[in-house]
């Protein structure tokens, strides 16, 4: 006997305890027979009452978990906010430590800026090792100590009110990241820029010599420009001592930039043997003019976009 | 399952306690009712013997002494429940 019937007991039964499979058999079959019978009596075709009736009873892994009185989660609310919290907690702190502590590793190995890739594949691995071995510990615990006293809840573990804010973190994000990425295209454009000389090798977009002094400050600048990022996000909205470190870092950055494209010390000279256009005097001074007051106008802009919003937040 | 109970004061089998059930404006669904049975009966609240005088074998459950007591527990706090809203709606003005 192959029927949908047989075919519906056996999958129900696979998961029901062994000492009452027979008899749960026998009686879920005489069920099916007489919810079939009711609906032959009433006209229906008995291969569509037999689906029919089956397709009722539903999935057979959910009638065997029923019989069984088994659940169907993996873990219940008991533990589920506990589990949260200690899975936000070590996954706030643990991968972060440890894919820090192998970039030293390998760094003090020697490995350069090529150690910050087995950092961050450290730290995703301890990260899913965490996730899944708390995960699990917390289903066992729920499955066989269902009934363990947690501590309750106090008024005392209320979190303070979250400040105001004004900066939100998105923004902050992009900013840090913007300013990474350009310390980062300072030193990548002096070894990959997409203009090669005759002979295929690599030339700067900007003049080497400024290595000496002008671009690490650009970069010292830039990257005070990250801490300042941060402390703005931490106090959360704009103030007017914040303001005057904003224009100080913009200015200090701008001011530069702006004298040496007017100077016309900013771009590679040697580009020019590669851009004919670019070796005329006079549309290099175009160019660089055209970059500093590029520069001074979003400088500007920025200044006073900035000075609205602190006037607007510290109201 | 207060249906179940009342309902079964009078032995039957699954299907035709569902029928009933249903006509009795108690819909209930077969996967739901079967394994409550059982339930109902591992915890000593129904009693059970099969029958297989008829065309089939069929189990017929019967609600035990322990579940009328359990029954009438039940009873008490849905009578409770229905004073409790009763009082409410009354007091409420509308």
């Amino acid at each position: 006997m192959n029927t949908l019937t047989d075919r519906y007991l056996a999958a129900t039964l696979r998961s029901v305890p062994t000492q009452r499979r027979d008899e749960i058999a026998t009686e879920l079959r005489a069920s099916i027979g007489d919810m079939i019978d009711d609906r032959t009596s009433g006209g229906a075709d008995p291969v569509t009452a037999e689906r029919d009736v089956l397709t009722e009873l539903g999935n057979p892994d959910l009638l065997a978990a029923r019989y069984a009185d088994r659940r169907l989660q993996l873990l219940g609310p008991t533990y589920y906010l506990v589990w949260w919290r200690l899975l936000k907690l070590l996954l706030s702190l643990i991968p972060a430590i440890v894919g820090t502590i192998v970039t030293i590793v390998k760094v003090s190995e020697g490995d350069g800026f090529g150690a910050i890739g087995p950092g961050i594949v450290a730290a995703m691995q301890t990260g899913v090792q965490i996730a899944f071995w708390l995960t699990l510990t917390f289903v066992l615990i729920d499955r066989f100590q269902p009934s363990t006293e947690l501590p309750d809840w106090t008024v005392d573990q209320l979190p303070d009110v979250p400040a105001h804010r004004d900066i939100s973190l998105p923004e902050t994000i992009a900013s840090v990241v913007m300013l990474l990425v350009t310390i980062g295209y300072l030193p990548f454009q002096h070894y990959r820029s997409w203009v090669r000389d005759t002979d295929g090798d690599n030339i700067p977009i900007l003049d080497p010599s400024l290595w000496s002094f002008w671009l690490p400050a650009l970069i010292v600048v830039l990257a005070a420009s990250v801490v300042f990022e941060i402390v703005k996000y931490r106090t959360g909205r704009w103030t007017w001592p914040l303001y005057g470190a904003k224009a100080l870092l913009n200015l200090a950055f701008s001011v530069p930039v702006v004298w040496l494209a007017l100077t016309d010390r900013l771009l590679n000279p040697a580009l020019g043997e590669r851009l004919s256009w670019l070796a005329e005097a006079d549309n290099r001074d175009v160019l660089g003019a055209t970059i500093a007051v590029g520069v001074a106008v979003i400088m500007v802009w920025d200044l006073i976009d900035t000075a609205l919003k602190t006037r607007r937040q510290t109201a | 399952m207060v249906a179940s109970l009342v309902a079964l004061r009078r032995p039957d089998y699954g299907y035709a306690l569902l029928q009933r059930l249903t006509d009795h404006g108690f819909p209930v669904d077969a996967n739901t009712l079967y394994p409550l049975l059982r339930r109902l009966e591992d915890q000593g609240l129904l009693t059970s013997e099969w029958n297989t005088e008829e065309s089939r074998p069929r189990k017929f459950y019967r609600t035990s002494d322990e579940g009328e007591s359990m029954l009438s527990r039940l009873l008490d706090d849905l009578a409770a429940v229905q004073t409790s809203i009763t009082g409410l709606i009354q007091g409420v003005d509308r």
